[in-house]
Parts: C-alpha cells; structure tokens; sequence
C-alpha cells in the first residue's frame, strides 16, 4: 500500500509541520507527567464544523484523519471509495467516565444522551465519515498489543479486494488522569519525564501520550507520496536500512529488543516525543514515512546507548531505502510495519 | 459449489433464546421468548431485558462477556472438528463486542472519584477481556486477531473481515463473531435515549415501541473448502459475502432514505454473486425502534420486493448489541441449514408506512442464500449473505 496522506495530532500541535519541528527540537519535559494534547491544537472551525459536541477523541482523530486526506492528491470527488479503520487500545475512555458520573451522580433514569453516543467507541470514525463525506467501509478495532498494525492488514485486504480505492487507516488514544492513574498502578512511570527506548530494561519507563495519526492508503502508484507500508509478513524486508523501535514502556519488560541492537542497522525510536501509548507503532511509522519521503534520518530524541547501539545521533541527509518498525508485546510476540521507498 | 469456497464448518450460540444450538432450535421453534426484569445488577429501571440464566458473572479475572465468548466459541469449535487440530494451522480470531471494550466498571470509578486511588482488580478484568486476544490465547491461534468495535454491527463486521482474511490468504481457519454482555452503562444510555420499550419489543409492528436489551454471543468458524475437505468433512453452509457502508449522516439514527444499507446489501450480494431473486430470507436488524425498522423495512421491500420473507429474531434475544451480528448469523445459518425460520416474534399489526410484515408463524424456506444485517450507531451498515450446499 501507498501512503498518499499524512496527519497528526500530538502533544507538540498538529500537522507535519508540527512533527518536522518536534523532530527538530528533540525531547522536551512533559507538563503534568504526560504528553497531553491541549485544547488549542483541537480547534478547527472548518474540519469540526459539525463536532461542537464530540469529546477530544473523536476529534483529534478527525484532524489527523482529514489532515491526511487533505494532504494527499486524491480528488475528492472520491469519496465514495474512501474506507475509514480507526484502531485504539481504550477508546473514548475518558467519555464513558464522563457518562460514569451521570450514573453515580444522577442515577440511571437522568444521564445524558449525547454523552451516552459519544461513549461509543466508533464514534469517532462516524465524524471523520461525515466530515470527509465518505460513505465506504467504515470499521474501528481495539486491541492492547497491536491494534494498529492489525488495521493495516484489514486495510491491505480491503485495497486488494478492491472493497475500496482508498483507505484512512489510523490510531487514536487518550490519556486523562485516570489513564494516569492506571499508569502509575501498573507501569514504571518515568520520574524525570524520559522514556528511555534503548535502556532495554527489565522495568522499563513510561510516561504517558495521547493523540492521533493517520495514513492515507491507496494501492495506486501515483498518488504515493510518502513510502509504501505494510504489516503482512510477506512484505518483510531482509536487511532494513533503518530499525525504529517502540520502546514506550508500556507492554512489560524490554529485554526482548537486545536481539534487534545487535543487528546492524541504524536504529532510532521517536516514542519519548509522542509519550507512551499502546499505539505508538503509528506515530513511529508517521516518523518512518517522513524519513523515506526526506531522505533524512531524524535525531532519537532521547539518546542513552548503554548497549552502544548504532543510533540515530544527530538529524543528517541519508539514502534510506527501507524501515522496519518493531513492537513486541506484552507475551513477547513480535510485529513488525516494513516501510519502504 | 460456491465461487468463494469460504464454508462455515462450526457454529455456537449462546443466549436468552438457549445456551447452545439444539436449544436455541426448541425454543425458536415454540416461539418462546424469556426476557425478565434486570437480575444481574442493581437499576431503578424496569424495562425487560433478555438476559442468559445459569451462568456465572465471569470469572473474578474476566468480564461476563469473555465467558459468553468462550462459551459459543467452544460449542463451534467442537462442530467444526477443528478442536484438536490446531497446532499447524493459522488461525485468526474476529470478535465483535461492545461492552468489552470499554472501561465502564461504576464501582472502580466511583472509589477512585472518592478516594483518588482504587482497586485494579477490574481493571485487570477489562485488560483480559479483549475478545481477539483472550480468544487467540483460549485457541493457541497465532493469526490475525482483531476486535472489532462498531457498535451493534460488530458482529457481522468482525464475520466480514474474517472473510476477507481467508480470501487474502492470510489464515487457514478463522474463529468469528460477536459477544457482549448486558451492562448497566447501555441499559441507562439506550434508556436516555427514550428507545427502550416497557414492555417486550415488538419488531416492525405498527406499535412497536423500542428495544429490549439482551445479551449473548454467537460465534461462527470458516475455513476453506479444500481444506474442509481435506479433513474428510463435507461442506454444508457457505459465507458468501458481505458489505459495509456508512451513513454518512447521524450518530444514532439511521440515514432516512436507507441508501447507506442499500450500498451494504448490494456490496454482499455482488461479491456473492447473486441477486435479490435468489434469496430466501433475510434475518433483519429489526430492534423494534421506530427509525430502525422504518427505514430497514423499507429498504428490504425496495431492495427484495413486497414478498420477502424477512424476520427479526430480536423478539427472542433482545438487542445484544457486538453479539447481535454473530448470534443472528447463526440464526440465519441455521434458518438455510433446517430449512425453516420462526415467527418474527412481537410482531401482529402491519404498519403501512412499512409496506411489508415479517414472518408471522414458522415459515419453510428452500432457498439456496439468506442475509443477515445490522444498522449500528455511527451509521455502520453491514451485511453477509450466508448460503447451502
């Protein structure tokens, strides 16, 4: 598949240019121990117009979505053939809380029903329907491990069967202070803010993200503007140009990823940028794609080697071929999205 | 032979209508509908439900709806032969759900809203509960996993992606379907709403009133033909195909003009490759709300023509909502399989502005195909065309 479109929302703003800078500056210190996306990034009178009562969810995940659209070539007279995957570990968690209150404070007859609608967690998906004005398939999946490599896959049957011409297909996760909380209970939180991608500990750090990114797929040569991308085991790539990793903290210990640094390959990780989420493999891939479309190897942002990898030290010109981003999860099964030129 | 050659070699079912298969067959053949007042938490609402009896509320490790899961998921496994066969295959697992998805237990968060802290039993739960994942780890399956989350057309939908999974090759076998449990968070949502009905759901009838929640999983397993017959095993059912189209329109209700389940329907039966003609009945969503069954009905007696056999067997489960695709598959696989369809239980008076009724009594079918299809919030219009031998 062919990615003809690129969006994000993330901590740092929205839009490529917002990633590009990141890239740029490298790591910052998170505010309030989580890379949290403020309201400001999320106002767009023009791509929310009919979301004034829609929850951050739904609408960092319509940004990233129509960003990426607009920023392909497709014509929009297309829409019919447009499918929309939206992948995500909790959903619009932080909704179905909000209608939680309504049922502890008002009881079961006086909740809210738009809070209620909201809850649901293809909601999102439905406004990124309705303000592209796709009337194609239209699907949102969950799963811990690796949701969106799984989406890519139904993405990849989809283009082929020609079910449809032109896939969104991207992650949406929000984090909120009961996330924060369950992060604390259950995960190593950073205590100086850094996830640490390359310590490979046992107990790795975390700290947690939120946002959305979406890739705008097509089968379609022309329209490629970024990098061809995969997650079928056939499109496997032998010898990558480039290793990123998803170190975040997240799935349990890392000791798994010391296979990997002994590779070879150039390895990088941009996940101290994005904070720590369990869909953070998009975010790396939207890294990935950009460094393909560049021809740049952009900076780990945090840099402790103790195993004296060959890191991405400093953002340079390279000739890059292909990437492989690499999650394990929890049970330590392997996934991996091959990116290439 | 189908052209697709994607055959449904297990089945399973579990629901107020029965906790397996000959089960369910008795009691939809008697026309017995066993909804009852909420038992299995605590509400002041009293709007019937259709809950499963005589099983556990999960585990103290999972939620309810796993055990569901596993439970129709377990009664397929064995028709299909498959149980003890697994090691060398790839399988992949699609689950609708719902209430699995979300991080919905009042009892956590109101001690974390009281005390800033709480206990992680249950969120230990819900991050087990992944219906994929846990179902991968239950099946030893090392495929595709994913669970599909569209509201209440999960479960035709998590059907459909397996299907396309086996037609890219990606698996040999895939264990599909839906699952959810009945949960205070949807009874009080729906109940906001104003689409629950007081008294037992009446689908496509003039007075029909709203919807009765229920709960329940439906769980099917398709293969390859060859590799059915591999196994020395005949083909008798077919998943034939299936289309997904949104709305485009409204968050909860259905696009009036129908047009968004029109494109599902015409998208299955193209990858089928059949036409309107061809098929027997249909399984309708048919909640019994008065936009979904208007603008469902509609459509059937415009896609079908006036004399469609059609039901909708809500009236025996309630809405199930991530299960309702898998169970009301099952229903429509068995429906071609014995060669009959129940009553469209709660239905009495024709509404006009429907132009066609449902079945009003055991109806014989001999028709080669039927359709499943389910209408979900978030516009989601599925379908699946199911066929026999």
């Amino acid at each position: 598949m062919n990615i003809a479109g690129l969006g994000i929302v993330f901590n740092r703003g929205r839009a490529l240019q917002a990633l590009e800078k990141a890239l740029e500056e490298g790591w910052v210190l998170p505010q309030d121990a989580a890379y949290a996306v403020s309201e400001d990034i999320l106002k767009d009178k023009s791509a929310l117009k009919e979301m004034r009562r829609a929850d951050a969810f739904s609408k960092m995940a319509c940004l990233a979505a129509y960003d990426a659209f607009m920023d392909s070539e497709v014509d929009g007279e297309k829409k019919r053939s447009l499918g929309v995957i939206l992948t995500t570990a909790f959903g619009p968690y932080v909704t179905t809380l909000r209608f939680l209150d309504d049922i502890i404070h008002y009881g079961d007859a006086s909740v809210s029903p738009t809070i209620f609608s909201h809850s649901a967690h293809d909601a999102a998906a439905f406004y990124i329907a309705l303000a592209l004005g796709s009337r194609g398939p239209t699907l949102t999946i969950t799963q811990f491990a690796h949701s969106f490599s799984q989406g890519l896959i139904i993405a990849e049957t989809w283009l082929k069967s020609g079910r449809c011409e032109y896939v969104l297909v991207g992650s949406a996760d929000v984090c909120g202070e009961v996330m924060k909380y369950i992060y604390r209970q259950k995960l190593n939180v950073a205590s100086d803010g850094k996830i640490k991608p390359f310590s490979f500990a046992r107990a790795p750090v975390a700290v947690p993200g939120e946002g959305s990114v979406f890739f705008l797929l097509t089968n379609q040569e022309t329209l490629k503007k970024y990098a061809s991308i995969s997650a079928l085991p056939e499109a496997a790539l032998k010898k990558p140009d480039v290793y990123i990793l998803d170190c975040d903290g997240t799935t349990g210990s890392e000791e798994v990823y010391r296979q990997i640094g002994k590779a070879g390959p150039l390895i990088s990780s941009y996940t101290p940028i994005f904070g720590s989420m369990l869909t953070v493999s998009s975010f790396n891939c939207a890294v990935a794609a950009l460094m393909l479309k560049n021809q740049k190897c952009y900076a780990a942002p945090v840099q402790d080697n103790p195993h004296g990898l060959n890191l991405c030290t400093i953002r340079k010109s390279a000739k890059i071929n292909s990437i492989s981003c690499i999650r394990y999860g929890c049970k330590k099964e392997r996934l991996e999205i091959f990116l290439k030129q | 032979m189908q052209s697709l050659g994607v055959v449904i070699s297990g089945m399973g079912v579990v629901s107020a209508c029965g906790k397996n298969i000959p089960e369910t067959l008795d009691n939809l053949g008697a026309g017995i509908r066993n909804y009852s007042p909420v038992s299995l938490f605590e509400t002041k609402l009293d709007y019937p439900v259709f809950e499963v009896k005589g099983i556990g509320y999960g585990d103290a490790k999972t939620m309810r709806t796993l055990e569901l899961a596993f439970i129709a998921a377990g009664e397929a496994m064995e028709e299909s032969g498959l149980k003890n066969r697994l090691g060398d295959l790839r399988i992949g697992v699609c689950m609708g759900t719902t209430i699995a998805s979300q991080l919905n237990d009042t009892d956590f968060y109101r001690e974390y809203k009281l005390k800033g802290s709480a206990s992680m039993r249950s969120i230990e739960r819900y991050l087990k509960s992944n219906l994929a994942e846990a179902l991968s780890e239950k099946f030893g399956a090392h495929g595709p996993a994913s669970t599909v989350v569209n509201a209440c057309s999960s479960g035709t939908d998590a059907i459909g992606v397996g299907l396309s999974w086996l037609k890219a090759d990606l698996c040999d076998v895939v264990i599909c379907g839906g699952a959810d449990e009945l949960s205070r968070v949807p009874l009080a949502g729906f109940g906001s709403l104003g689409v629950l009905s007081e008294l037992p759901c009446k689908p496509f009838d003039q007075e029909r009133a709203g919807l009765n929640l229920g709960e329940g999983a439906g769980v099917i397993i398709i293969e390859k033909e060859e590799m059915l017959r591999k196994r020395g095993r005949k083909a008798h059912l077919y998943l034939s195909g299936y289309g997904l189209a949104a709305d485009g329109y409204h968050l909860t209700a259905p696009r009036p003009d129908g047009s968004g389940l029109e494109l599902a329907l015409s998208f299955a039966m193209q990858e089928a490759g059949i036409n309107p003609g061809q098929v027997s009945f249909v399984n309708a969503h048919g909640t019994a709300t008065l936009d979904n069954d208007l603008v469902e009905g509609n459509v059937l007696r415009k896609f079908f023509g006036p004399g469609v056999k059609f039901l909708s067997t809500k009236g025996y489960t309630g809405h199930t909502l991530g299960a309702a695709g898998g169970i009301e598959a099952v229903f429509a696989a068995l429906g071609l399989l014995h060669g009959w369809i129940p009553q469209s239980a709660g239905f009495n008076k024709a509404d006009d502005a429907i132009g066609i009724s449902p079945v009003t009594k055991k109806t014989m079918v001999s028709e080669k195909y039927a359709i499943s299809t389910s209408l979900a919030f978030g516009g989601n219009n599925s379908a699946i065309v199911i066929a026999r031998e």
